[in-house]
């Protein structure tokens, strides 16, 4: 069976990124593995584990090198992390959630410390860029999600570019751009998409709020450089809720 | 020798004497048994000799009964007989010119007389119509030489000239040609068949080109034509007869011979040999293919067809919608064959809705075209939409079940009747059902017998539609061959008699596959021959008109009431309800083309109009208010909220205050009655139109204390800025209209002259927003006191959707016009405005206007070569060409733009040909871009066919029967034959 490996640390995010693996494990289809590489100690990973019901599996040696061995198992679907050690940390995200989000090829959740987490998710919001390549790595999410009795929301934020040309009757318009949008990207029965005008990042944590989801799925390709993953930083940097990153296949650029 | 062609024609066109018989008196049975069953199968078939009609019928005999035509074209290209149960009967005849006859008489006089004083004997043996034959070998052993003799009749005739000095046949064709030159024909024709020379007017070309534009009309390409000759080859050094139907319409034919041909063939032609039992053969080929049901191939070319290769998840939607077929009242996406996820399989009836208010939306219908194939991602798939024949070709390979091929088509011919052939592996053809229901639709299927399945859907409150269909399962020379039959029946508010559906559709059956064909294709060439436009040097700009031209044409039939929504028959989006769309941009097409098309548009809103009243009624005005959104009942369905591309939800006001669509209605009945001359209609229903639109705006305006008459509280063309006052589109479309019906009305019994009086009083009244200094028409009062925002030069890009781009109040508050709106008057009633504003009124609202509606560009387009700025004109026709097939808006896969399409046109007809019914005259005012050699477009005017060519010196304007135009002002009757006019009006002379 597949596993969601929860990357429980030492600090105050252990039983967010635990909470947030048990949540999202459905929507892979897979079961929890807790799994904490010892640095500093590991009484509050244990006991977070235990409380769970969860037996702690303990690794050594590099915490990022040993996380990114461990979650290059295939039978690993995804892998949940804390944002930061504590909720004034760094941000956008800490050096071993930023090692991991940037170096492993899988779906990542980042869990804010000061997250509050239901047991299951109830809603997802999953922004769309209008590109084939976005759309085909939260392909699965979107499936699974959807198979899962998930109110997944998709977000598509509309930029001086990307206006439309023409807006015939809006009453009509909107109506007809939404629904092949969706056809196009997120060709899933059941989805909403939410639109805005804007800067994506600005809009993105706000809507999640003002839908009250559980989660954020951003599809992105892993490139933290200046000047990149805009919408993923904001993201990172703001959401109160955890974030799903799921990687563009290489050679596909966003 | 070659090997014979090996695929299915549509037409054969052949010689008679050598290809079709041995001789003229050689039994025919055979060959009238095959021409006759051809003929019931749809097959068309033309006989070309040089001899007469008694002669060819006496010995053929055949007496078809269609629907495939037999055309018999004697006399050597001088007659055409069509042929069917009740014989021949003359369809076209040369008639000599007087001075001709004694012409032919005298060059073959002179060309006797010549070759007497070289020493050769010859006479002239006969004198028929419009040519002369002279005997080169006038002696009793080669009186009447077989057709198989020619190699030696060749050699006798060759020794004969030889012996008196004379190189060969070439030389006694020049000889010929010079007699008849000599004796004042210059355009003779001479020919031989070795032991004749014939001057004469006419020859097999002619027969030729006569046959192949027949073909063309019936929507048959050269590429599905088979030529049949025994005489391609040259015969002592002259051409072969049969060379002269090689015309140059005939270069994508086959061509085979089946004669001697002692110098062998030319390049192109198949030499078979084996005489007439060889043609037979070939014929019996054909025949054998239809009724082993071999798909047909008729495609017409890169210029008429819209190919689509493979399956891309991302665009297959739109694709569907660029692919579909209608036959005016049923249209069916261009979907796979087979079962894909991107794929959305709609079929959908014109009029028929479901639902109740703004939540009013086309009923789903039954899809016929599915087979129970899934689409994996290795399977090939392509398919090619022949826009003059409606026909949609699909062609998969696939994995698992290897090739299928199919065709399918809504017969324009029999409106509600869908047919799809397909042939391949059996497996891949054993649909278990012919019909699916979509879904989420609900509905009932019920098997009458083991074959005919009956589908039932039910609108609410009422109407629906029946469909009764069958799949027919053969085996073929390709496999497996289904045809499938589907007809539907549908009424907008009751239930559809299936009894009727299923009488229809064994109705259908008897008459078969081939027969269904003939007449869709036939009903489709016939549309054609009057809409048809091609641009010389810009193929892309041709075809992107012919695909506006198709979806319009498939949109709306021809009787009864035709509801257009804005995505016609192509697509569920906009819910089917019909908008200004329909009456302004696409009925005029119609009213040019197809004149009872633009009437069943009409009728749709006559029997609306006591909606209309009620709706004036219940707003405490006279007359009739049209709905800005309609469906079946014709009260307004415009949804009154919507959320906008920001995600808010916004109040949405058309519905309350869009109501220059009464004025607009008015327009189109007007127009349509210019157009089609039809004086019933316009002192009929139209006139009601004209008269209850009219009471409308004379209730609604009011008088303030100068006495001006306001119109308050609308939106214009220009949705951007509402409500606002005395909106000029809405305030002069509207003192057109008290005018018109003021003119109109005169006599009328429901109509006194104090009423007409106060219409053009109130007419003269109405304020325009024309200021003289300027020459500008202010777009409603205070639009000059708005922020003075330039969209041209602030987007980095038009068109743009700019209240998306600024947001709706910053555009409110400014100078941003989403659309034409003064300028719509410069369009519609250029009359009706003070004469020079356009340029002006162009030159500021254009740069304003962010093109941010589909219907913009090519209004713009039309308005720009009025004024003569062709390369602006260009730019946004080409904008307005590609809005579908590029799917700008990213919503075509909800169907396409009826009224950019139809905007298409008007920028072509209106806008560059410059044309405008002026009473009974027509009027032509052409521009033409540099990058053009030449247009020519095709209307219908008061029951004339009309052809318009405009080319850089000159335009040349056929019409049958002769029509009045004028052309940059000066009038001429145009006749069939042409009148060629200078481009600065003066009259060139006839042209041939």
């Amino acid at each position: 069976m597949s596993r969601v490996i929860a990357a429980l640390d030492n600090g105050l995010g252990a039983r967010v990124v635990l909470e947030t693996a048990l949540a999202v494990a459905p929507l892979f289809r897979a079961s929890v593995d807790a799994v904490h590489c010892r640095e500093d100690g590991d009484e509050l990973a244990r006991w977070t584990a235990v409380d769970a019901g969860l037996e702690l599996h303990e690794l050594d040696g590099l915490v990022e090198q040993r996380l990114v061995e461990e979650g290059e198992r295939t039978s690993v679907a995804a892998l949940v992390v804390g944002a930061h050690r504590v909720p004034i940390g760094a941000r956008p995200v800490g050096t071993v959630a930023m090692a991991l989000i940037t170096t492993l090829a899988k779906p990542i959740v980042v869990a804010p410390p000061e997250a509050e987490i239901s047991s299951t998710l109830t809603r997802v919001l999953v922004p769309l860029d209008g590109t084939a390549e976005t759309s085909a790595a939260l392909l699965r999410t979107l499936t699974l999600a959807c198979a899962a009795d998930i109110d997944v929301v998709c977000l598509h934020v509309l930029q001086e570019h990307t206006v439309p040309a023409f807006s015939d009757q809006p009453q009509h318009e909107v109506t007809v751009w939404i629904d092949e949008f969706l056809a196009r990207y997120a060709p899933c029965p059941g989805i909403r998409l939410e639109l805005r005008i804007g800067v994506p990042g600005a809009h993105v944590v706000h809507v999640a709020e003002e839908i009250q989801a559980s989660l954020i799925a951003l599809g992105w390709s892993q490139d933290m450089s200046p000047g990149r993953a805009a919408v993923v930083r904001e993201a990172l940097e703001r959401s109160s809720v955890p974030v799903l990153l799921v990687p563009v296949a290489r050679g596909e650029p966003r | 020798m070659g090997s014979p062609p090996n695929h299915r024609f549509e037409a054969a066109i052949f010689d008679w004497d050598g290809t079709a018989v041995p001789d003229r008196s050689a039994p025919a049975d055979e060959i009238r048994r095959v021409v006759e069953k051809l003929c019931g199968l749809g097959f068309e078939i033309g006989i070309v000799s040089g001899t007469n009609v008694d002669n060819v019928d006496g010995q053929l005999g055949a007496r078809p009964h269609g629907p495939g035509r037999l055309h018999l074209c004697l006399n050597r290209g001088s007659e055409v007989f069509e042929v069917d149960r009740g014989g021949p009967r003359v369809v076209y005849r040369r008639v000599a010119e007087p001075g001709e006859e004694d012409g032919l008489t005298r060059a073959a006089e002179l060309a006797v007389e010549q070759l007497a004083r070289r020493g050769l004997r010859t006479e002239i043996v006969s004198r028929r119509l419009n040519r002369r034959k002279i005997d080169l070998i006038p002696e009793p052993e080669w009186a009447d030489p077989p057709k198989a003799r020619i190699d030696e009749l060749l050699v006798a005739v060759q020794a004969r000239l030889a012996a008196c000095g004379i190189g060969g046949l070439a030389e006694v064709v020049m000889l010929a040609e010079a007699a008849a030159q000599e004796a004042g024909l210059p355009d003779a024709r001479v020919t031989s068949d070795a032991k004749h020379v014939e001057i004469g007017l006419t020859d097999k070309a002619d027969s030729a080109h006569w046959l192949f534009a027949h073909l063309w009309s019936r929507g048959i390409p050269p590429r599905a034509v088979l030529v049949g000759g025994d005489e391609f080859g040259p015969l002592g050094g002259a051409v072969g007869s049969d060379s002269l139907m090689l015309v140059p319409e005939a270069e994508d034919a086959t061509v085979v011979s089946v004669g001697v041909e002692p110098l062998g063939v030319a390049t192109g032609v198949i030499g078979l040999g084996g005489g007439p039992a060889s043609f037979l053969r070939l014929l019996e080929d054909q025949l054998a293919r239809r009724e082993q049901g071999e798909l047909p191939s008729l495609s017409h070319g890169p210029m008429w067809t819209l190919f689509i290769a493979g399956v891309d998840p991302l665009l297959e939607r739109t694709h569907e919608s660029l692919l579909a077929i209608a036959d005016g009242r049923i249209g069916t996406t261009g979907t796979l064959l087979g079962s894909h996820p991107a794929s959305a399989p709609s079929v959908l009836a014109a009029g028929v809705y479901d639902g109740e208010g703004p939540e009013t939306t086309l009923l789903r219908h039954p899809v016929w075209t599915r087979l129970d194939l899934e689409l994996s991602d290795g399977d090939a798939v392509e398919r090619l939409l022949d826009l003059r024949t409606g026909l949609l070709h699909q062609r998969l390979e696939l994995i698992d079940a290897g090739p299928v091929q199919a065709v399918l088509f809504s017969s324009l011919g029999r409106p509600g009747t869908a047919v799809l052939r397909a042939t391949g592996h059996p497996e891949a053809l054993s649909a278990r059902r012919p019909l699916v229901l979509p879904e989420g639709v609900e509905g009932t299927e019920r098997r009458l017998d083991s074959t005919v399945l009956v589908a039932e859907v039910a609108a609410a409150p009422d109407g629906g539609a029946v469909v009764a269909a069958r799949d027919a399962h053969t085996s073929g020379r390709d496999g497996a061959c289904l045809d499938r039959i589907a007809v539907y029946h549908t009424h907008p508010t009751e239930r559809p008699d299936p009894d009727e559906a299923v009488a229809a559709l064994a109705e259908a059956e008897r008459d078969g596959f081939d027969r269904l064909l003939t007449e869709s294709r036939a009903a489709w060439a016939e549309r054609w021959e009057d809409a048809d436009i091609s641009i010389d040097g810009d193929p892309d700009l041709t075809l992107s008109l012919r695909f506006a031209l198709f979806h319009m044409i498939a949109s709306v039939a021809s009787t009864g009431e035709a509801a257009l929504g804005a995505r016609g028959l192509t697509g569920p989006g906009y819910r089917g309800h019909v908008f200004w769309d329909t009456d302004v941009f696409v009925l005029p097409f119609l009213a040019a083309t197809h004149p009872p098309a633009a009437r069943a548009l009409l009728e749709y809103r006559v029997r609306r109009l006591a909606a209309a009243r009620m709706a004036a009624k219940a707003r405490g005005r006279s007359g009739a208010r049209f709905p800005w959104e309609s469906a079946e009942t014709g009260f307004d369905v415009t949804p009154t909220s919507a959320h906008d591309h920001s995600g808010a939800l916004v109040p949405i006001r058309t519905g309350e205050l869009e109501e220059h669509i009464t004025a607009d209605v008015a327009w189109a009945a007007d127009c349509y009655a210019a157009w089609a001359g039809d004086e019933e209609f316009a002192a009929g229903p139209g006139r009601t139109l004209l008269v209850e639109t009219a009471r409308y705006w004379a209730s609604r305006a009011r008088r303030d204390s100068e006495g001006r008459a306001h119109i308050y509280g609308v939106i214009g063309p220009d949705e951007y800025h509402e409500p606002v006052d005395d909106n000029a589109y809405t305030n002069v479309m509207a003192r057109w209209n008290l005018r018109r019906a003021a003119e109109l009305a005169g006599g009328a019994p429901d109509v006194d002259e104090e009423e007409r009086q106060g219409w053009r009083s109130l007419a003269e009244a109405l304020v325009d927003g024309y200021h003289p200094a300027t020459g500008l028409y202010e777009q409603f009062a205070g639009f000059f006191r708005l922020e003075p925002i330039v969209v041209s030069e602030l987007a980095s890009r038009r068109p743009i959707a700019a209240e998306v781009l600024f947001g709706p109040e910053r555009v409110r508050a400014a100078q941003v016009l989403k659309q034409a709106d003064v300028l719509m008057l410069h369009h519609l009633i250029p009359a009706e405005v003070e004469p020079g504003s356009l340029e002006p009124n162009l030159e500021f609202y254009e740069p304003r206007t962010a093109h941010g509606s589909s219907l913009s560009p090519g209004v713009h387009a039309a308005l720009f070569a009025r004024e003569g700025r062709l390369e602006k004109a260009l730019e946004w026709l080409r904008v307005a060409a590609r809005i579908d097939l590029d799917d700008i808006t990213l919503t075509s896969a909800a169907g396409l733009h009826m009224a950019t399409m139809g905007s298409l046109w008007q920028a072509l007809a209106f806008g560059f040909a410059g044309l405008r019914p002026a009473g009974s005259t027509l009027s032509i005012d052409p521009r033409l871009p540099p990058s053009w050699g030449a247009y020519e477009l095709r209307v219908r005017f008061r029951g004339s066919r009309v052809r318009v060519r405009v080319e850089e010196d000159s335009v040349l304007v056929r019409s049958d029967p002769p029509a009045s135009v004028a052309v940059a002002g000066d009038t001429f009757v145009a006749t069939p034959s042409g009148i060629a006019v200078d481009r600065r009006g003066a009259q060139g002379g006839d042209r041939r």
